[in-house]
């Protein structure tokens, strides 16, 4: 049976049927792959970095993990409602309408976080904070954004170049860096 | 491969479709997204993507080991022991691991019975109000806990009857033997502890002391020294008992006497060990007849020569345990065990028998009820003298024998409140259950009764909020006492739990030698909370005197057997379930270490005595004592006397939730009320009949390490 769906499969009616899937897959796989590019739903839309930014609000203000373990962490709801609830504006702006309605009934807000790393990676914040980088040496000009978008892939040549740079001509601190066991552990 | 499909047309389909399911999938948004939930409210001592570690107390027994529970983003994950902790040193049991899975049981109470606490506290209010105080009773827990010293100030302020603790390990230890042995024998009541880790060579009578026997954990750690071979030889091991215990089965010699015959074997080998020592023959061993002794416990003699030989050259512990003790002659059979030790002259010393320290904020030992005074608590309940009872901690339905008529006297209780975390049987006949957090959940501290030189106060606090409309049992008696006012309200000046346990807490301040020390009441406490607990570094161990032993007098003769039939029955506690183990799904799927049965009730037969009668393995038989009958599954067991069968306590829940309900028998069931002369249940000491059911079908039956039947309910069980 399946010798004769291979020798219809090399008549041309099957060639073309044979294409077609074959289209159809390819499609799918890219649309697939394009869609993993998109910047994903979040549940407040144009959240804008820029405006806190801009009112001088620290970055560890809202992320204070950062300085103190793996994950920076997002800012507690009541933490954003604390102000947010004593500005006019904002109190019932349809914008905030989703913090509000889960402040109010105590549900969470489910945000999709974008800066990750694949689980084999341990990554932690605090090691690089403590090393004096900046937040956005990896993160980008955060100022300039509304909704956050990586500014390049989080892969592991690009956390290599740094790492290799960061030690210079000190071959111990090298040893160190680049060591595997230091992210894969 | 067939003709019409080669093995090359296989591997390209399913690479084909390997490659289309990787692509459609893997490439999915919904394969890469992954949600993050923002606290509500973070609370300040967490920090994000990290752990908090909280120090508690395990409530799964009484023995008061102290916990490390790993808790993230308010959730408790895993509970492992306190390493800081003077009794068990960083270690946990089995019980002491699926604490977990009480926390998140399904089957917990979530809210008061009558809907809202305000309702509820009234009624307790009422109670204590309504009620003479010499009607009002409390049934709690073994523990000696803040909640029990919580409701001795108010039945002190009050006259209301005094707290009573039951347990069911207590009654299967025979605590109350154990410390009467000990007061008759030195004059100074107590609970006894053995160094194991100090002695030679132990001899133990029915102890399973690495399972379930009054402090497992301390005891396991004793083992481990005496068994070390690093600084010393190893130490021998002697276990006499009638069924292999898991305990038992790590001895060098194990000695299946006959039920009820311990204490002449412990005359006995004494006797044979102050001939071969040569001099005056001790009095207390001067009246026993070595081979009438091995002849009755149905022993080779040469087996007591050999043993006494041991004793002269080993420095031998001799340790009388539950089984042994729960015979009509228990008190005389744990003197004569405790008087064995004489001969090593190790009262007091390393490697011998103690009396149990005494905790912090404790003058006196303070045993839990035995089987007899819970037996007259019932007359009481019967004769209308306790009108009001509040439960807390136990389950006496299922926990006492069912022919002492706890039952049935609850039933004529005209208030009865439960304080129950799960609908177990007692809390199922209550009028009104006001459930407990899960310890989890809760405050409090505890007495550490024994297992450590040092005087501990274990202490507990919550490592996770409360996930249900549950109160503590404190606050409820608080707010009730409030309420009620008048002598219950000035019993009780205190705002909550947590402000009563501050003050008895700080009380600790001004002793000297403490585990820590701080100069304010808050600084304190909170120290007490980080380390989980407060200990007293003096060693505070008892020295018995035991000078007069060698001179008493004990007369170990037969015991009386209750009932009549061809079998001595032996309940045990089983070693991963015991009284409240049962609805805990890991606990239940944990193999028993000697049967590697699961999930059910089984009745132990020596292969011998199974195969005269026809009998074979999983056949259904009954059990048939003097007060009642059951039936279960057979488990051939050549570590067992011929003469005797034994059964699992632990099964046979009539309620208690979906995984422990209908499942297995409760052998207390079968248990005649008979009590020995300190008080404690003759539950070893009973003679059964044994009638063939039907014979094993194959697909039902026990399900073991090799076999799972059984597990979902199409076992004996499901049936009745």
């Amino acid at each position: 049976m399946i010798k004769k769906l291979f020798d219809w499969l090399k008549q041309p009616l099957g060639l073309i049927a044979a294409g077609i899937v074959f289209l159809a897959l390819f499609s799918a796989a890219a649309y697939g792959l394009y869609t993993t590019q998109q910047a994903p739903e979040q549940p407040v839309p144009g959240f804008p970095h820029k405006t806190h930014v801009s009112f001088g609000i620290q970055c560890l203000y809202c992320h204070p993990g950062a300085s103190k373990g793996p994950a920076a962490g997002l800012p507690s709801q009541a933490k954003c409602w604390g102000c947010h609830n004593q500005i006019v504006k904002t109190r019932d702006s349809a914008l905030l309408a989703p913090l509000k309605d889960a402040v109010l009934s105590g549900q969470s807000l489910e945000w999709v976080p974008v800066a990750i790393v694949p689980d084999f990676v341990q990554f932690n914040h605090r090691a690089h904070v403590a090393a004096g980088r900046n937040c956005e040496e990896c993160h980008g000009d955060v100022s300039q954004m509304g909704i956050y978008q990586n500014p390049q892939v989080f892969n592991m040549g690009w956390c290599l170049n740094c790492h290799i740079e960061a030690a210079g001509e000190d071959q111990a601190k090298l040893i160190k860096l680049a060591d595997c066991g230091t992210c894969h552990y | 491969m067939t003709e019409q499909f080669s093995r090359r047309d296989f591997l390209k389909l399913a690479g084909l479709g390997a490659a289309t399911t990787a692509i459609l999938t893997g490439c999915g948004p919904a394969s890469r997204y992954v949600k993050r939930e923002p606290y509500q409210q973070m609370p300040e001592y967490n920090s994000v993507g990290q752990s908090t570690y909280y120090a508690t107390t395990c409530r799964e027994c009484a023995a008061g080991c102290g916990l490390v529970v790993r808790t993230y983003q308010g959730r408790a994950i895993k509970t492992e022991g306190n390493a800081n902790h003077p009794l068990n040193l960083g270690k946990t049991c089995a019980r002491g691991q699926a604490t977990l899975q009480g926390l998140y049981n399904p089957d917990r109470v979530q809210a008061p019975s009558t809907g809202d606490w305000d309702s509820a506290i009234q009624i307790v209010a009422d109670t204590l109000k309504n009620y003479k105080p010499g009607e009002v009773a409390f049934l709690m827990g073994m523990a000696p806990d803040h909640l029990f010293d919580l409701v001795t100030d108010l039945a002190n302020a009050t006259g209301m009857n005094a707290p009573v603790r039951f347990g069911a390990l207590g009654m299967f230890e025979a605590r109350a033997t154990l410390s009467k042995a000990a007061e008759n024998l030195f004059g100074q009541a107590g609970l006894p502890w053995f160094d194991l880790g100090g002695a030679q060579a132990v001899f133990s009578f029915g102890a399973n002391f690495l399972e379930t026997w009054i402090s497992p954990l301390p005891y396991t750690r004793g083992f481990v020294g005496l068994r070390a071979k690093e600084t010393k030889i190893r130490g021998t091991f002697v276990q006499f008992e009638a069924r292999m215990s898991a305990t038992g089965a790590k001895a060098d010699h194990w000695v299946p006497v006959r039920p009820g015959t311990e204490g002449l074997v412990a005359l006995a080998i004494g006797k044979l060990v102050s001939e071969l020592r040569g001099g005056a023959m001790p009095r207390v061993f001067s009246s026993v007849n070595p081979v009438e002794a091995a002849e009755a416990a149905g022993v080779e003699l040469e087996a007591l020569h050999h043993l006494a030989e041991m004793f002269v050259t080993f420095n031998v512990l001799a340790i009388p345990g539950g089984a042994a003790l729960g015979q009509s002659n228990g008190l005389e059979i744990a003197e004569a065990v405790l008087a064995l030790n004489a001969l090593s002259d190790n009262f007091g010393k390393p490697g011998g028998v103690y009396l149990s320290a005494l905790a912090p904020n404790q003058t006196e030992y303070n045993r839990p009820a035995s089987a007899e005074e819970m037996a007259s608590f019932v007359e009481k309940m019967k004769s209308g003298a306790i009108k009001a009872l509040f439960v807390h901690g136990v389950n006496p339905v299922f926990e006492l024998p069912a022919s002492l008529g706890f039952k049935e006297a609850l039933a004529g209780v005209e208030q009865v409140i439960s304080f129950a975390t799960f609908t177990d049987e007692t809390a199922a006949a209550a009028k009104f259950v006001f459930p407990d957090h899960h310890g989890l959940e809760s405050w409090g501290y505890q007495r550490v009764a024994t297992g450590v030189s040092l005087p501990v106060l274990s202490g507990a606090q919550p490592v996770v909020s409360p996930f249900y409309d549950t109160r503590a049992t404190a606050d409820v008696l608080i707010a009730a006492a409030k309420l009620a006012g008048g002598a219950f309200a000035t019993a009780l000046p205190y705002a909550d739990e947590v402000e009563f346990i501050q003050t008895r807490v700080s009380e600790l301040m001004s002793e000297a030698a403490g585990s820590f020390s701080a100069s304010d009441a808050a600084t304190f406490m909170a120290y007490f909370q980080q380390y989980g607990g407060w200990y007293k570094n003096v060693e505070a161990l008892i020295a018995p005197d035991g000078s007069s032993v060698l001179n008493g007098n004990v007369n170990a003769a037969e015991p009386e057997y209750a009932g009549e039939g061809e079998f001595f029955f032996v309940p045990f506690v089983s070693p991963t379930l015991a009284e409240a183990g049962a609805n805990k799904p890991w606990l239940q799927e944990l193999p028993d270490p000697t049967t590697t049965v699961m999930w059910n009730t089984w009745i132990e037969m020596n292969p011998e005595t199974a195969h005269e009668l026809g009998i074979a393995n999983d056949d259904v038989v009954k059990v048939i004592s003097e007060v009642g009958e059951v039936q279960a599954y057979v488990y051939l067991y050549p570590a067992i006397r011929p003469d005797t069968i034994a059964m699992p306590f632990g099964q046979g829940h009539t309620a208690y939730g979906q995984y422990a309900e209908n499942r297995g028998v409760n052998p207390a069931d079968l248990i005649a009320v008979r009590f020995n002369e300190a008080g404690d249940l003759a539950f070893a000491g009973m003679k059964v009949k044994v009638e063939k059911v039907s014979s094993a079908v194959s697909g039902v039956g026990l399900s073991r390490m090799e076999s799972r039947m059984g597990v979902y309910g199409e076992a004996l069980g499901e049936e009745h």
